[in-house]
């Protein structure tokens, strides 16, 4: 095949799976999709592996690779095909790669009666029933989480599975949103697969698949070529730590070594798994690695199946990177994701120290608030760890997500809340040469009789770290005032039955510090003393500021 | 009566003139003056010997960059501060809290346009029902007004949440302001944007408000120029849905003219493609650096509600929180790295890469023989023998060098042969652009094969043909002045207000009396600007739309409309079905009243081509099928109804124009160029 043809294939797959995206969005109901962007979309060769992804979320496209393949395994093993106008769901995160909330579906593309492609998408729906509203917290095994979806097929011939939709909504707090978002990502499995058949019709079925093969081991050399330049071989080590519910530790430890061309991550050593959602199924292991491995290799780097091929990740089974069902795991893709890409950045450190930034805030600090016939769901945004090239980012999502916010004013019209702040958070960035970024505060009032609040979040006890003499950051604080005037300190993890006029205040962590504080240029740090982003007591402290703006001291 | 268009860009500042009494189209280009651009206006008005005295008419656009616009014009900016809610100053830093490069932590959101400092919380809230929960603090507003005036700010942004449904605590806060600075400069969200979502509504008032005093002084000084040099006539501004409007309505909506350059083209392209009746034209814009490509249905360009200032772009489409949200119609461009000058590398994988850097205008291509080493686009055309080796203007390109650059960067590494590397690479530059006419058609619902083609910039004839037929798209055409066809459409604009009103409401519960208020209200305003600019009665056109959705969805489509709430919730589904493939059950939503209000102007009259026989001479040149012996023809020497067939390259001053073998070409009554692609 032609050079030109398969340059062609290569952008056309990467064009199908940005389009995709965008139709999901527009006609998706809930705001976590249609404003904060939580799915991913992509196109993978028949055999399963990922062709192409728009850059959505990065938990979802390492994940949506292991989670295609499973899938197709387990409805082989049940001696069943995807046929022709056939969609297949799962969300069960054994399987899928993710949590409960992120419902995968897959599409086969068939060209002449051969497959050529599948085209495929995941989308976190804020409610999949479970313990509490958002599905995501208070759990000790994966039933508790929510409704589990075996890999099933949604449409059969064209023709969506009524009941099987019927026993869906059933399940689930918010059923029209549900419903409304179900079509959106069958719209776009659609748009994905009438673009590929395009494709297959001017070039051929055989061309296309071929194409697929070339691109993979394509992006496989390219890896590889780029890890050979990077100029290191070795193996290094880190550690860092996840909380549970009652704030003690578990451990996470990780050995990467760079060598031929390859990469592995080997995270023998880790805690067991524990009887909480902090669990990470293994498809969360290999994204949060496989991110992390790239924002430091080359961030511009081409993300398929041949990136895969080149690093290897293991975790051994029964640990919390790796755990056996019945684990509850829907915290696993949200919290312990972001600390695996801390201690595989924190070991890369050690190998390649001017490309590696100090620790973003840790977590996507989830929250959950739902009543009668209403759940919501969002993450909230904090800072972003200093690098030897400037100060991190404030208020930010970092790492793994890339949501959006959601919109007060969205969410004041369709939920009984009343936002009373939405600020950075001055004094709790990690001090450097190159300060952390600052985290967020964001706190609202509950308007409704009464509604059940879960938060899950990370770095309540223990800091995001810092790099080179740079300091950690304050770490997370989550208040509940209640109406009557109490205020109690929320754990990292919790749920609370609240009331009209409670109001939870959800203070998130800042980045890590790269440098000695002292360092600072003067100039910046009496920037951030006028926008009151730090305030004089801790400039002094941190910043050996005196008062003086000039240059910094010698 | 002479019109004059002027396009400041980044390096060039592009003229064009029209003088009705000979019926002619001059044009010209002089380097832009980024920290003085009007001095580079007046410089560039001077060189083309333009007597300003007999200029009716000059209408102005600009693609400089707002950063550039900003940070670099010497013109001070002064203070401005933002009076929000108390305890929500930094939604416009935190922004939708998405970061614009996933993988890279060196790429940065913009920095927040006003300091934190300046950002100032009150209190005081309305609820999303528009009632009052607490009520403004008048007190404080004043001390916050009074004190930051003294400290010099000039300029004050009021966004309050929910003003859209409940302005009053905006409007409050504003007289306070006036009246304890009465020389500011007062933006409110309620005034600018009244459409729910805080980020996106405060941003657009904050960057209106920064570009006002930057763009007024910009262009006092301009019109003070003009008139020293005998300038009488009137000063139009471009904005970014494509018309125009005179000064003082231009500072109302600033972002809309800093944006407003790459809009010409599209605008041109309506205007040619009515005159030919065609009713679905696809824009394609290919200069040194990008490519453009727009949609046009029966005369009106196709928008999006809203941009990012300064943003960045990604495979043709826009990276969201790379720039500064604004909400204001934008003529929906997708523009993508494939220019004559984009350079083609081979990366470490061993693909065959296209841009997105650029050779520019210095080194240039490898051909141009000042210095490049990287083969470009143009380099493989000329090596392809599609383009003449000496440019009109006398530029001599090398062949050799050409070759070189391709054999070295591109050849060698792939092991393929010189002219096979040179094809691959003017096919893959096809395609990205081919990518980019896809956006504006078949994302957007549209089927290309419906549409015509319509060619022009240096380099957009050189490849119509092929794009087309990759698209399927049955005909091009190449419009008379194709090399400038951009900055014509500066002449062929008219005047152009977007104006919005809230509706949010189910259809159904809809009357058409209740939709009627709404348009006859904006019709209303638009009517007054019209006036202002002395535009007169009978040539003032309304098109109404309105933006619907399923209850429940967050965005919007917008259809004409059809004059009653039912039959606009009918015309919605079908847009619904059309674009995505399905209906719901839910109720529909009219979110939005538009109405585009339109001045019409008068337009320069394109003549027939006057040549009497057309001059030809044979090259080789190589197309995807082989080589063929190719006619080579003169553009300057068609007569009127001249027909022929490809293989043919016609040239043309400004542009090359390939038709491929066997396909027919003809010359249209306007000196179009029509090439029938099958």
């Amino acid at each position: 095949m032609d050079r030109l043809t398969l340059e062609v294939i290569r952008g056309a797959a990467a064009y199908i799976s940005e389009e995709m995206g965008v139709v999901l969005r527009n006609t998706a109901f809930s705001p976590n999709i249609k404003d904060r962007h939580d799915h991913s979309c992509a196109v993978l060769a028949p055999w399963g592996e990922l062709v192409a992804q728009a850059e959505h979320i990065p938990v979802h496209i390492g994940s949506m690779a292991v989670g295609v393949e499973n899938a197709l395994k387990e409805l082989r093993r049940a001696g069943e095909d995807l046929g022709p106008g056939d969609v297949l769901v799962t969300n069960d995160p054994y399987i899928a790669g993710t949590h409960l909330n992120d419902v995968l579906m897959i599409k086969p593309v068939y060209h002449q009666d051969s497959l050529v492609a599948l085209v495929a998408s995941k989308a976190h729906y804020v409610d999949v029933g479970g313990a509490v509203p958002g599905s995501i917290g208070g759990a000790r095994e994966l039933i508790q989480e929510g409704l589990v979806i075996p890999p099933v097929k949604l449409v059969e011939e064209g023709r969506l599975n009524r009941w099987l939709l019927d026993v869906l909504r059933a399940n689930v707090r918010t059923p029209e949103i549900f419903e409304g978002d179900l079509r959106a990502q069958l719209s776009s499995l659609e748009v994905g697969a009438r673009r590929v058949r395009e494709l297959a019709e001017k070039y051929g079925g055989e061309v296309l698949v071929e194409a697929w093969r070339w691109i993979l081991d394509y992006t496989e050399r390219y890896t590889r070529n780029t890890i050979r330049d990077l100029g290191v071989e070795g193996s290094w080590e880190a550690e860092d730590y996840v909380e549970l519910q009652d704030g003690s530790l578990r451990r996470i430890k990780v050995k990467v070594t760079i060598s031929g061309g390859g990469v592995e991550a080997d995270y023998t050593g880790t805690d067991p798994q524990v009887e909480e959602p902090i669990n990470a199924v293994l498809g969360v292991t290999v994204a949060a690695s496989t991110f992390a491995l790239k924002t430091v290799i080359d961030p511009e780097m081409p993300v398929n199946h041949g990136f895969f091929r080149a690093v290897k990740v293991y975790a051994p089974p029964g640990t919390l990177l790796n755990p056996r069902p019945p684990a509850p795991v829907a915290a696993g893709n949200t919290e312990t994701s972001q600390r695996i890409v801390d201690v595989v950045h924190k070991a890369l450190h050690q190998a390649l120290p001017d490309r590696v930034p100090a620790a973003s805030c840790g977590s996507m600090t989830n929250l959950m608030l739902g009543g009668e016939g209403w759940a919501f769901y969002e993450t909230i945004a904090c800072g972003q760890g200093a690098g030897p090239w400037g100060d991190g980012m404030d208020g930010v999502h970092t790492n793994m997500t890339n949501t959006l916010n959601t919109p007060i004013e969205r969410l004041e019209q369709e939920y009984p809340v009343l936002f009373t702040k939405y600020e950075l958070r001055p004094d709790s960035e990690g001090p450097g040469k190159w300060r952390g970024g600052l985290g967020v505060v964001r706190a609202l009032k509950i308007l409704s009789e009464k509604a059940v609040l879960t938060v899950v979040g990370e770095r309540c006890s223990t800091r995001p770290w810092g790099l080179h003499g740079g300091r950690p950051a304050p770490p997370a604080l989550y208040l509940l005032k209640r109406e009557d005037g109490r205020v109690e300190r929320l754990p990292c993890k919790a749920t609370r039955v609240v009331g009209r006029g409670d109001e939870v205040i959800v203070k998130t962590p800042g980045g890590g510090g790269y440098g000695d504080p002292c360092e600072r240029s003067r100039d910046l740090v009496l920037k951030d003393l006028m926008d009151e982003k730090i305030s004089r007591e801790r400039a002094e402290r941190e910043y050996c500021w005196s008062g003086s703006p000039r240059g910094p001291p010698t | 009566m002479v019109r004059l268009g002027v396009d400041v860009g980044g390096t060039f500042t592009d003229f064009v003139a029209y003088d009705p009494r000979i019926g002619k189209v001059y044009s010209w280009k002089s380097p832009t003056t980024p920290l003085r651009p009007w001095e580079g206006v007046l410089e560039g008005i001077r060189r083309g010997g333009v007597d300003l005295g007999q200029v009716e008419v000059l209408v102005h656009a600009t693609t400089l960059g707002t950063n550039l616009f900003l940070g670099q014009v010497g013109l001070e900016v002064p203070g401005a501060a933002l009076i929000t809610n108390e305890g929500f100053r930094d939604v416009i830093e935190i922004g939708r809290q998405n970061r614009p490069s996933l993988y890279n932590p060196r790429v940065r959101r913009p920095p927040p346009l006003i300091p934190r400092r300046w950002r100032i919380g009150v209190k005081g809230r309305i609820l999303s029902t528009g009632d009052e929960l607490e009520p403004l603090d008048v007190e404080s507003v004043r001390r916050w007004a009074s004190r930051l005036c003294g400290e010099g700010v000039r300029v004050f942004v009021v966004s309050f949440l929910h003003s859209y449904v409940n302005p009053s605590h905006e409007r409050l806060a504003a007289s306070i302001v006036r009246e304890e600075c009465p020389e500011a400069v007062v933006v409110l969200g309620s005034e600018v944007d009244p459409q729910p979502l805080e980020y996106e509504r405060t941003s657009t008032a904050v960057v209106n408000a920064l570009l006002h005093p930057t763009l007024a002084a910009y262009l006092e000084r301009l019109q003070d120029g003009l008139r020293r040099l005998g300038f009488r006539g009137v000063l139009l501004v471009m904005q970014s849905n494509g018309g125009l409007s005179g000064v003082e309505v231009a500072l109302r909506m600033p972002a809309a003219f800093i944006e407003s350059g790459p809009a010409a083209g599209a605008v041109g392209v309506a205007y040619l493609s009515m005159l030919l009746g065609v009713n679905r034209a696809l824009g394609f814009d290919m200069g040194g650096t990008t490519a453009k490509a727009s949609s046009i249905i029966e005369g009106e360009p196709l928008t999006v509600g809203s941009f990012e200032v300064g943003g960045k772009v990604h495979m043709g489409r826009p990276v969201p929180g790379s720039g500064y949200p604004v909400r204001y119609p934008h003529i929906d461009l997708a523009e993508v790295s494939a220019g004559g000058g984009t350079i083609a590398w081979v990366d470490p994988g061993g693909a065959l890469r296209l841009g997105p850097i650029s050779a520019g205008a210095d080194p240039g291509p490898a051909c141009y023989g000042k210095g490049g080493s990287d083969p470009t686009v143009t380099d493989a055309n000329l090596v392809l023998g599609r383009l003449p080796t000496v440019l009109a203007g006398g530029l001599k390109l090398s062949v050799e060098l050409a070759w070189k650059a391709l054999r070295e960067k591109v050849a060698g590494p792939l092991g393929m042969d010189v002219y096979e590397a040179a094809l691959a690479v003017v096919g893959l530059a096809n395609n990205l652009m081919a990518r980019a006419l896809r956006l504006v058609s078949v994302e957007r619902g549209l089927d290309p094969r419906e549409f015509t083609l319509f060619a022009f910039g240096g380099a957009g004839p050189l490849h119509a043909v092929e794009i087309a037929e990759e698209l399927g798209v049955g005909r091009v055409v190449v419009p008379p002045y194709a090399g400038v066809f951009s900055a014509l459409g500066l002449l062929f604009s008219d005047y152009r207000h977007s104006l919005h009103a809230p509706i949010n409401r189910r259809a159904s519960e809809l009357s058409p009396g209740d939709l009627e208020q709404i348009f006859q209200d904006l019709e209303k305003r638009a009517d007054k600007m019209l006036e202002a600019e002395g535009v007169p009665g009978e040539r003032r056109v309304f098109l109404r739309y309105v933006e619907a959705r399923y209850e429940g969805q967050a965005y919007t489509l917008r259809i004409p409309y059809p004059g009653t709430p039912e039959a606009a919730a009918r015309a919605f589904e079908e847009a619904h079905r059309s674009r995505y493939g399905y209906t719901h059950r839910s109720p529909i939503v009219l979110a939005l009243a538009r109405l585009e209000a339109i001045g019409r102007v008068e337009k320069p009259r394109l003549r027939p081509p006057t040549g009497v026989e057309a001059h030809t001479s044979k090259r080789e040149v190589l197309f995807r099928e082989g080589w063929f012996e190719a006619e080579v023809v003169k553009r300057e020497s068609f007569p009127k109804g001249y027909t022929s067939r490809g293989p043919m390259v016609i040239e043309a001053e400004d542009t090359t124009i390939l038709v491929p073998p066997r396909k027919a070409v003809r010359v249209g009554g306007l000196g179009e160029v029509v090439i029938e692609v099958g």
